[in-house]
């Protein structure tokens, strides 16, 4: 359970973490509880993430973008269990032949963009929580390329030859970009300025 | 490690968590490993609170981080290592000032119910 905390941190309390768990282990316990378990395994994400140093406007930013990240996927199912929806909305201007075209060519890149798009969404949140110099323009750029993305696919939805995408779709996407909008707005917060400007080490 | 300024700043401006609260509470009349802190806290909370080592440690390292706690000294018991730790002199004087806050907070709130509400 503790290999799943950072190696620095491991490095330098380990040892005093594992004398806790067996001071305060029951009498012929052997391996650690659940509700211990979970303990150790959420605070391992605290210092993966920053959570437990970086100050409260990071903090709440890594929980936006992980929040992101998640959204990100819920789209993902919601655009999967609206396919139906779609290929029915579509059916005036798609024949039978030319939906498999659309899935391989339209759905699926996006299935696979939304993919990588949750695990940009997680790194990002690693490294603003770590207080990276280079977390934040990495945020903006990303920022950047997913409001060009939203955009183009509200554009889509409301262009007369787009894939009549469903109102969901279009909400999530919309949650989506407000996440990202407030995550920015946190991460170049005055509070959260001096922790980006710090040696590594420190952090 | 340095820490920064601003966090402190924010810091003091802001209501203390009451795990963070207990934790410098249980240091405040002398050093403590983690193992006795985590007794201590039990302790002056009439055993609500329990916190547990995942908890205690990420805790621990914020408030060595904002520089409100440091180590103390090391010992090796039983083939265990215990590390001591203790409040810094901002961390007394941040533990005195949540004190004091929750202290009149807790006045004002006592003053205004009527005699009668009030459970001893």
């Amino acid at each position: 359970m503790l290999a799943c905390y950072p190696k620095a941190f491991r490095r330098e309390s380990e040892d005093e973490i594992l004398a806790v768990l067996l001071a305060t282990a029951g009498e012929g316990q052997r391996r650690v509880g659940l509700a211990e378990s979970a303990d150790l395994i959420r605070g391992a994400v605290r210092m993966h993430f920053g959570m437990s140093r970086s100050p409260r406007p990071v903090r709440n930013a890594v929980r936006l973008m992980c929040f992101g990240a998640v959204l990100t996927l819920a789209v993902l199912v919601t655009v999967l269990v609206t396919l139906g929806g779609v290929r029915w909305g579509a059916a005036h201007d798609l024949n039978a032949g030319q939906w498999p075209t659309v899935i391989l060519t339209q759905v699926g890149p996006w299935l696979a963009s939304a993919l990588v798009c949750a695990g940009v969404w997680l790194w990002l949140a690693w490294a603003n929580g770590r207080g990276y110099h280079w977390a934040r323009p990495a945020f903006v750029a990303f920022f950047a390329l997913l409001t060009t993305v939203l955009f183009f696919g509200l554009g889509e939805f409301t262009g007369a030859n787009a894939l009549p995408y469903t109102l969901p779709d279009v909400i999530a996407a919309t949650v989506l970009w407000l996440v990202a909008v407030v995550a920015a707005l946190l991460i170049f917060s005055e509070t959260a300025n001096p922790y980006y400007q710090q040696e590594p080490a420190q952090q | 490690m340095t820490s920064p300024t601003v966090y402190k700043v924010s810091m003091t401006e802001r209501a203390m968590q009451e795990a963070t609260f207990l934790i410098l509470t249980a240091l405040a009349d002398g050093s403590q490993h983690g193992y006795g802190i985590i007794a201590e806290v039990q302790e002056i909370s009439g055993g609500r609170v329990r916190l547990r080592a995942g908890t205690l440690y990420t805790a621990l390292d914020r408030l060595r981080a904002d520089g409100l706690i440091e180590m103390d000294r090391e010992e090796i018991v039983e083939g265990r290592l215990r590390r001591y730790y203790r409040l810094t002199p901002e961390g007394t004087g941040r533990l005195a000032a949540e004190a004091a806050r929750l202290q009149a907070n807790a006045t004002a709130a006592l003053t205004r119910l009527k005699p009668s509400a009030v459970v001893t």
